[in-house]
């Protein structure tokens, strides 16, 4: 099975974070991880990629609950991107929250794949995977 | 022919008479002649006539004349104005006198009479008639003539040649019960002699009714009537005053009965006391037990009113004033009628009191009618002055009118402040135009009554709320005089909805915001767990020593802020329960000292400047605990949050907003980017700046703290500028 090229995480939990990269290393799900600890971090960094032309990130990892910018916020701002192969990026959500209120605003957002609650699972991506590369 | 006897005869006749020659020289003439015509007595036979009788008119000498030629001249009395001007009736007969047997004129033979008194009588007469408007006539039943003077003729409006017959005259009484009258009276006379006296209408050759007395006489001879005479006098005027006057007394009698007035007469000279039936009536006396005293009436007057109907009687006796007093009499029953009596007393030609008359009549009705009035006036007037409920009446042109003590009480002004305005100068704006249009549909008789909620101020500048039931009274033309407010002063209620209100919306914050509260609880709760729960599996799992002991940190990590989020939510939980029962008055000045003083390490730290313009008097009712920790928060987050370019300059201000302090902290510091953030500024675990410690905590339990002393907070920001908190507490 062949893996996911850059894959990006945008989240403020550090242990979430390191508990993460260290599931895809088990899994080999990705060359590259790139981390951002919250959604103005994340625009910042992905603009930069894009207009230096460089590889985007072919997963995100969002979190919701994050200061300074959210992850609403941040799909927001993402939509503004002047990206030309943002439609190959695939989001998923990755929260704790089990509000039904975000569950039903994920809707809204079209590039959203899938909401996964925390903590993400060796099976999660494995999943992932087969629905990137399928 | 001058023979002795003819002389003596002629000389002895009872009339003036005189013999003249053809020269009219007297030849001889009776004494009465003498003694009528002549200035003395002296003899003058043989003088000329017109020597002797000197005034004649000149008829007399046209007549001689012609008596001169031979014709006889007969003048049955005409009347004369003299050249003198005297007045004088003259009669008569001049009568040639011829020489025996031949044609021959020897003299003339004068007859001549004054009849100048008798025929002034007569004129006199006929001028009485015609005044009196009373003509004679009379019947000659023996020629069955029929003869009228010339007033009768008049009164029948016919020319004076008319010459009536019987039948005609008979046929002038107007048809019906007037000629039949008549007729079977001149009937009876003919027959058995009897007069008459009768008023009757005739009707004129004209055509016009009139009425006449006719009077007949019957003259009898030998047994039998043989003329009948009588007066006929124009009585229109008086009989048709007559009729009217009776028609008058008519009408008057049965207006008396009608209205049930009584008449009486009081002879003051024979103390007799005269009652028309109606007065009997009144009364409830039966004719026959009436004395006819005065005592009789006196006795009915009731006790209490005796000596008030006494003094007037006296008054009016005694021709000082006339009655008219109201009092009670007693029936014979028991009952008691209210009586209302004038009278009028008259004087004989000297001023002397003679009589009094007077009028009774009973007003019982009325008066109990009053009676039932004034009761329902006054149970009106308590009803007002002590209703429960604000009472007022208000003219059209919208005036207080009246107004009672509740209304007073609710609205705050005195009786005397309040009449002096319109209800409009009081009324809320909002609602002037309802009122207006309900008040203006009530007097133009669309609606009687009216219903309406509605807003005073009161005098203080509070809000009245009332609900206003409106009725329109109604003046005897039936057009509105004036309306009959009531006010349900409704303030408490509205003021309870409103907190009523107030509460819900409260309610329903706070519970969306534990709502909130709940999932982030649940969120963060499931964050740590869900680390702690990975962690624990990679320790499991990891060989590696080092690994191993970076696992163990990170779990006491994760541990650590388990024990952190459960502090805060203790925090923020602690907050929503019980605090309104612990406020205290607290001086806004002094906490801010006390504040200042314990982070006066971390101010000199950062350069940071508090200016401070608290009044002293500010006291807000809060718990002292939660206004420390508000203000502590505030200020850490201004120093927190600063600029990196500038020294922080942080300045507190204070004032009164109606009920309210309001506390205002400004800062220089990096300012929030509200478009972005403001919905969630004062969110559990939203942070907007690049800090370490920001935890998003603060504000949120700032916010709570506020919110559960009733206060409010708010916020104005700009970036690279600064930021402004307002905060509201309530005035202690």
């Amino acid at each position: 099975m062949k893996n996911v090229q850059i894959c990006c995480i945008i989240d403020d939990d550090p242990i979430f974070i390191y508990g993460t990269k260290r599931i895809m290393k088990e899994v080999d799900f990705a060359e590259t991880i790139l981390v951002f600890n919250n959604g103005q971090e994340a625009v910042e960094g992905l603009m930069e990629i894009s207009q230096s032309g460089e590889l985007m990130p072919e997963v995100i990892f969002l979190d919701l609950n994050m200061p300074i910018m959210n992850g609403w916020e941040f799909l927001d701002e993402y939509k503004n991107l002047p990206n030309h192969n943002t439609e190959k990026t695939i989001i998923y959500i990755i929260s704790s929250s089990v509000d039904p209120r975000d569950l039903e605003r994920v809707k809204n957002y079209e590039q959203v794949n899938n909401y996964i609650l925390k903590p993400i699972t060796p099976d999660d991506l494995s999943n992932i995977l087969k629905a990137t590369k399928t | 022919m001058k023979t002795l006897a003819i002389d003596f005869l002629l000389k002895k006749a009872p009339i003036a008479i005189a013999m003249v020659d053809t020269k009219l020289n007297f030849i001889n003439y009776s004494n009465q002649w003498r003694k009528d015509f002549t200035l003395n007595n002296s003899d003058y036979i043989g003088k000329n006539l017109f020597e002797v009788i000197g005034e004649t008119p000149g008829q007399f000498d046209k007549d001689l004349k012609k008596g001169l030629k031979g014709e006889e001249i007969e003048n049955l009395g005409q009347k004369y104005i003299l050249p003198s001007g005297k007045l004088q009736w003259l009669k008569w007969k001049i009568s040639p006198v011829k020489i025996d047997d031949t044609n021959d004129l020897d003299g003339l033979l004068i007859f001549l009479e004054d009849v100048t008194e008798d025929k002034k009588e007569i004129e006199l007469l006929h001028k009485a008639e015609a005044v009196a408007r009373i003509g004679c006539w009379e019947i000659d039943l023996i020629n069955n003539s029929l003869y009228w003077t010339k007033t009768t003729k008049d009164i029948h409006e016919v020319s004076e040649d008319f010459v009536p017959d019987l039948a005609q005259g008979i046929n002038f009484y107007k048809e019906g019960s007037h000629r039949d009258k008549i007729t079977e009276l001149v009937g009876t006379a003919i027959e058995q002699g009897k007069s008459w006296d009768t008023e009757l209408i005739i009707i004129t050759a004209k055509g016009n009714e009139v009425w006449v007395r006719a009077k007949g006489e019957v003259e009898m001879a030998k047994g039998q009537p043989v003329r009948i005479i009588g007066t006929f006098q124009d009585i229109d005027q008086t009989k048709k005053m007559q009729l009217a006057h009776e028609e008058i007394s008519e009408r008057l009698k049965i207006t008396t009965q009608t209205a049930q007035i009584g008449i009486w007469d009081f002879n003051l000279e024979t103390n007799e006391l005269l009652w028309d039936n109606e007065m009997y009536q009144i009364f409830g006396v039966q004719k026959d037990d009436f004395s006819g005293v005065f005592e009789a009436w006196e006795s009915t007057i009731h006790p209490d009113d005796k000596e008030k109907a006494l003094k007037a009687t006296e008054n009016a006796v005694a021709g000082v004033k006339d009655f008219d007093e109201e009092f009670r009499i007693i029936l014979k029953d028991g009952s008691i009628k209210h009586i209302k009596g004038t009278s009028k007393t008259i004087k004989d030609y000297n001023g002397k009191p003679i009589k009094l008359t007077g009028a009774n009549w009973d007003i019982t009705n009325l008066r109990s009618t009053e009676l039932k009035l004034i009761r329902s006036t006054e149970s009106f007037i308590e009803t007002f002055d002590n209703a429960s409920i604000g009472m007022a009446l208000v003219s059209p042109d919208f005036r207080w009118l009246k107004v009672n003590k509740s209304l007073l009480n609710s609205l705050g002004y005195t009786e005397k402040e309040l009449l002096s305005m319109k209800t409009l100068d009081i009324t809320h704006p909002e609602d002037i135009l309802a009122s207006k249009s309900f008040h203006t549909s009530a007097y133009d008789g669309l609606n009687d009554t009216y219903q309406l909620e509605k807003r005073y101020f009161h005098k203080d500048g509070h809000l009245v709320h009332v609900v206003l039931g409106v009725t329109v009274v109604k003046d005897m033309n039936d057009n509105p005089s004036h309306t009959i407010a009531q006010f349900l002063d409704i303030t408490d209620r509205i003021e309870s909805e409103k907190r009523l209100q107030t509460l819900v919306e409260v309610t329903k914050s706070q519970n969306d915001s534990l709502m909130n509260f709940a999932h982030i609880v649940s969120h963060n709760l499931r964050s740590h767990s869900t680390n702690m729960t990975m962690l624990t599996k990679f320790l499991t799992m990891e060989e590696d020593e080092e690994e191993r002991k970076n696992l163990h940190n990170m779990i006491n990590n994760a541990a650590e802020s388990l024990a952190e989020t459960i502090a805060h939510l203790n925090d923020v939980v602690q907050v929503k329960t019980g605090t309104l029962e612990n406020l205290k008055s607290i001086g806004v000045l002094n906490t801010v000292h006390h504040i200042k003083k314990s982070i006066g390490g971390l101010l000199e730290e950062q350069n940071a400047v508090l200016n401070i313009n608290v009044s002293k008097t500010h006291f807000v009712n809060a718990v002292p605990a939660y206004l420390e920790s508000i203000f502590l928060n505030v200020i850490t987050n201004a120093l927190k949050y600063r600029s990196e370019n500038r020294a922080p300059i942080i300045e507190i201000s204070s004032k009164i907003k109606g009920d309210h302090v309001l506390i205002t902290f400004s800062d220089n510091g990096q300012g929030i980017d509200l478009k972005r953030h403001g919905d969630k500024i004062f969110g559990m675990y939203k942070t907007f700046h690049k800090h370490k410690d920001a935890k998003g905590i603060g504000l949120f339990i700032t916010k709570n703290q506020i919110e559960a002393m009733g206060g409010k907070i708010n916020l104005e920001s700009t970036v690279d500028v600064g930021t402004t908190i307002f905060i509201e507490l309530k005035k202690a």
